[in-house]
């Protein structure tokens, strides 16, 4: 055969090839036209291989070259129309029954949400914890002496008055004649640890308090406190300011500074309020000082030998500060739409 | 405490900005809440601490400043010229009461000419929100606003005797005051009287009948230190609080009574005119005298952490009042003034120092002692149950712990003791310690329905109360859950929190009665014959009683018990490295026998390879099976820790349990 008549036939078949892969509209008539053309037995290509024999020998080298070239654009034109249809959704539209839609929602897990209060009452807790300060737990109906006398508030002083605090009707108190009440103050776990234990002493104490307040949106008669205690042989006022930074800058994610302005609590003296500075301000954290030694006395320790620190805040102010609640009361009125919230 | 800028500068130089003014009063103790332009002065609102009643003056703040900015203080020391006759002459004082009534005295101005106050007077009262009277009664009140010892003027014409007796009130007595409300009295107030009625509420108010009026010519002039509890008590009973009262619920200083009413009189001289009585009729107590305290120079750095030079503690000390100081090397002693009743002790002493020197000095990077700490056994429980609860998809509330009386009797399974009660209502018609947590958490359901919120799981870990004889009450630490699901979603949320704490303990469900839930799907919990709990599906008469619309599942557990059963530790064991064999089995039995009775059988029929017995349903068809007969559908898990099971072993255990439960049920197998 002459070459150009060998070329010429290579020629009309690339065409061919080509113009069937373009225009083949499904898979089968990809896969009929990959067989009439790349059929290892019966396919055109083979054949037109077959006739390479038929060509004079100087002329080989170049029908070689060109059948190359013709056998590599029918591939391309093969894989070309592959590739067209396994995207297409043509192809697609050819599959019978249901189709899998990844767009549908996942089948719903439904987890529940913990109180906000007890979220930020687990977070204090590991703060606290992880700077050394233990839990310590104790009642919420408390004595007098454990709630007033053993925090330095006498008899005659206001915080005792009837109407600021929720004392126990004795008609209904079955506490052996003694006057009983809601603590005011979580302090009153700090008494009962002392009063139990020697120094030293390194707790934090949470849980609910009861004062008679109007319930309004930043009043609520039962409220969350944390305080922290810490006594030992050797501590100071530098010491709480350390502590209370150490607690600001983990709570606050950033180092923060701490500011003393002097207050005055019947159990601590000095008495200040801490604040910390937040965002360009000086923000209230809560109430500190050094413990009463008349407090010490009080559980049986020597002021002489020993001292340390105290510190309080409320635990609904700083939950409402960090995520903006604005009304105390949603607290208690558990909306699950707020609970979700958290 | 209102001030005003421009009166403060009689007693002391301010030269400072205001805002430098109250950022260091605040940083020393006298918090800024406030400044407002008033005229042509500034009024600045200080917050003062209970333990510092001095600074409920002029002279108080300015002293303050003096020790802050070591300036000057100039205190006025009033002389009044005294040409009248003797005051004894004119009147009398007896005190029948001197446990509510410490010290009074009086002193009578004749001829007075009562009139509007000068300007400058008007001026300085309106700065601090004061109006003006007329010069007499103005002048009580400037006095008071400028050294905070409260004074009172009768007017002396319309007192009987003319006489002053203090005593207690009487029983049913009745008293205008001037603020011409009548008020009934009682025993336990004291009372200025003269001979035939009270005519002054002492330490509160005064009389509407004996006030300063246009008329009045003469006046007696009342400076007094009332016992605090008494005025604190009588203000309350009366809900009549005065700025005087305020003064005395705080105590005053027993050495500037006499100030105060000489000042008092020497300024009605100025403005009204008149003349003074001489000398001043003075009863009551000796005042004590203040004892020295020692200030050891070591517990400055003990306390504070900072070292603060002797001769500052000195000049801070004597800025403030204290008198004769004398010291050595180690130590300052000092004999606190007349004002300052809250410095008593060393400590306090302490405390004056470091606030004036200034909080800032103490450094807030000190390196503190690192220590370890644990968390308790409660708290994991706690934790862990909280989170199963989570799992199962309920959010956690929070209730109040003291209830109504309706909610408190609506269910009480803890306890039959009487819930306690507060003496003052928490929130309103709120007065009992709750026993249980179901009745807060329902009505929290109820809320929620309202609220139109469709999915409503709630549960809520928290004391409840339990009445203890003879001592404080006993508070259980108890879990709370309401669910829109029935008896089995909360028994399974149960059983999820025991294998949690506890695998492989068994739930045992006992059959209770409770007010509120269905009699037959409910029952009370056991495990290892400790009480857990119950649980139970609300009846109609429950659901109505808690206001709710759909039906409502509830449970209640007392944590003690999972804290004791609780194993946090726990070990391993081994696992049986052979497979197991499963076989189900289907037995039809009457509808009386129990799952729990069947399954004990099964277990004792099979033995030491049964790893598990696995319910799966109920199944009922009476067409096939008949009434009263129900299919208990289950399989068993069989594994041996020695070696494989056969099926055949495994089809013989199956044979013997269908056996023994024929035996001691009478249960037949499907397809028998």
């Amino acid at each position: 055969m002459a070459l150009a008549d060998f070329t010429k036939q290579l020629d009309d078949l690339a065409a061919q090839a080509v113009q069937a892969f373009a225009s083949a509209a499904t898979a089968e008539a990809v896969e009929a036209s990959r067989v009439e053309f790349l059929g290892a037995k019966q396919g055109r290509l083979k054949a037109a291989q077959k006739g390479m024999g038929a060509i004079d020998k100087s002329d080989r080298p170049a029908a070689g070259k060109r059948f190359n070239e013709v056998k590599e654009q029918v591939e391309s034109a093969f894989k070309v129309a592959s590739e067209r249809l396994a995207a297409s959704p043509v192809a697609a539209k050819k599959k019978e029954g249901p189709q899998f839609d990844p767009t549908v929602p996942g089948t719903p897990l439904r987890i529940g949400h913990l109180h906000p209060i007890t979220q930020t009452m687990e977070e204090l807790k590991d703060i606290m914890g992880r700077l050394g300060f233990s839990v310590a737990d104790g009642p919420e109906v408390e004595d007098e002496w454990h709630n007033f006398e053993a925090l330095n508030i006498p008899r005659e002083h206001p915080a005792r008055d009837p109407l600021d605090n929720f004392y126990l009707s004795t008609a209904s108190t079955a506490t052996g004649g003694k006057t009983a009440l809601l603590r005011s103050q979580t302090s009153t776990v700090q008494i009962r640890v002392m009063e139990k234990t020697p120094p030293p002493v390194r707790i934090i104490c949470l849980g609910r308090v009861y004062r008679p307040d109007t319930a309004d949106a930043t009043h609520y008669p039962m409220f969350h406190q944390m305080e922290g205690l810490l006594i030992d042989t050797q501590v100071t006022m530098a010491d709480l300011k350390s502590v209370l930074r150490l607690f600001a800058a983990s709570y606050l994610g950033r180092d923060v500074h701490i500011r003393f302005r002097p207050s005055f609590f019947p159990f601590t003296e000095p008495s200040v309020e801490a604040d910390f500075h937040w965002d360009g301000q000086w923000i209230e954290f809560g109430g500190a000082g050094m413990v009463d030694p008349q407090v010490l006395n009080a559980v049986g320790y020597d002021p002489e030998k020993y001292i340390g620190f105290a510190f309080g805040l409320g635990v609904e102010r700083l939950c409402m500060r960090r995520h903006g609640i604005t009304d105390i009361r949603e607290f208690y009125k558990n909306d699950v739409r707020f609970l979700h919230q958290f | 405490m209102l001030v005003s800028w421009k009166w403060l500068q009689d007693y002391v130089s301010l030269k400072m900005s205001h805002d430098e003014f109250v950022e260091r009063l605040s940083r020393a103790g006298l918090n800024h809440e406030d400044s407002r332009t008033v005229g042509d002065d500034l009024q600045i609102d200080l917050e003062v601490t209970s333990n510092r009643p001095d600074c409920l003056g002029h002279i108080g703040v300015a002293r303050e400043v003096s020790v802050l900015w070591q300036t000057g203080l100039r205190v006025p020391s009033p002389q009044p010229a005294e040409s009248g006759p003797p005051v004894t002459e004119l009147t009398k004082v007896a005190i029948e009461c001197p446990q509510r009534c410490f010290r009074y005295t009086a002193r009578v101005l004749q001829g007075v000419r009562i009139a509007p106050s000068p300007p400058w007077m008007v001026d300085r009262l309106a700065t601090i929100g004061i109006p003006a009277i007329n010069n007499v009664v103005d002048v009580t009140n400037y006095v008071m606003m400028e050294c905070g010892q409260p004074l009172h003027a009768f007017d002396f014409a319309k007192l009987a005797g003319p006489e002053i007796i203090v005593r207690e009130a009487q029983s049913g007595e009745l008293f205008e005051a001037i603020n011409h409300k009548t008020y009934p009295l009682e025993p336990g107030m004291c009372v200025i009287a003269d001979a035939e009625r009270a005519v002054a509420l002492g330490g509160v108010m005064g009389g509407a009948r004996t006030e300063v009026s246009d008329d009045t010519t003469d006046v007696l002039i009342e400076a007094a230190d009332f016992a605090p509890l008494s005025i604190r008590t009588t203000a309350r009973k009366l809900i009549l609080h005065s700025p005087s009262s305020y003064r005395f619920e705080r105590g005053v200083d027993p050495l500037g009574v006499d100030w105060a009413s000489r000042r008092c009189c020497e300024l009605i001289l100025q403005l009204g005119g008149g003349r003074l009585a001489q000398g001043v009729i003075s009863a009551g107590q000796e005042i004590p005298v203040r004892e020295p305290i020692v200030l050891r120079l070591s517990q400055l750095p003990r306390v504070l952490g900072i070292e603060i030079p002797a001769d500052e503690v000195q000049r801070i000390l004597a800025a403030l009042g204290c008198q004769g100081a004398s010291h050595d090397a180690a130590s300052v002693t000092v004999v606190p003034p007349s004002w300052r009743r809250d410095l008593t002790r060393e400590i306090d002493l302490v405390e004056e120092v470091a606030r004036v020197y200034g909080y800032d000095r103490i450094p807030e990077d000190v390196g503190v002692p690192m220590a370890p700490s644990h968390r308790s056994d409660e708290d994991r429980v706690l934790g862990k149950v909280r989170q199963v609860l989570l799992c199962a998809g309920f959010d956690e509330a929070m209730t109040a712990s003291v209830v109504s009386e309706e909610s408190a009797a609506a269910l009480s399974p803890w306890t039959a003791a009487a819930a306690l009660q507060t003496s003052t209502p928490m929130l309103k018609g709120a007065d009992r310690l709750r026993r249980s947590l179901i009745p807060s958490l329902l009505e929290a359901r109820r809320v929620n329905e309202s609220l139109g919120n469709p999915v409503i799981e709630l549960f809520e870990t928290a004391r409840v109360y339990l009445p203890a004889a003879g001592g404080l009450p006993s508070e259980q630490w108890t879990l709370g859950v309401v669910s829109g699901g029935d008896y089995y979603r909360l028994k399974g949320v149960v059983e999820a929190v025991l294998a949690a704490l506890r695998p492989g303990t068994r739930l045992e469900a006992v059959d209770t009665r409770q007010p509120l839930l269905d009699s037959v799907k409910s029952s009370e919990f056991c495990v290892q014959g400790q009480c857990l709990g119950y649980a139970g599906e609300l009846s109609a008469d429950g659901l109505q009683q808690a206001g709710l619309r759909s039906p409502a599942t509830v449970a209640e557990i007392r944590m003690p018990v999972l804290v004791e059963l609780a194993d946090l530790i726990p070990r391993y064991a081994e696992q049986s490295p052979y497979p197991a064999i499963e076989r189900d089995l289907n037995l039809i039995v009457d509808e009386s026998v129990r799952w729990a009775s069947l399954a004990d059988t099964v277990r004792r029929a099979v033995g030491e390879c049964l790893e598990s017995v696995r319910y799966q349903e109920i199944y009922r068809d009476p067409k096939k099976d008949g009434a009263g007969k129900k299919r208990l559908l289950f399989s068993i898990t069989l594994r041996s820790r020695q070696r494989t099971l056969t099926n055949e072993e495994a089809d013989q255990i199956r044979q013997q349990v269908v056996d023994a439960c024929h035996q001691s049920h009478g249960a037949v197998l499907l397809g028998a």
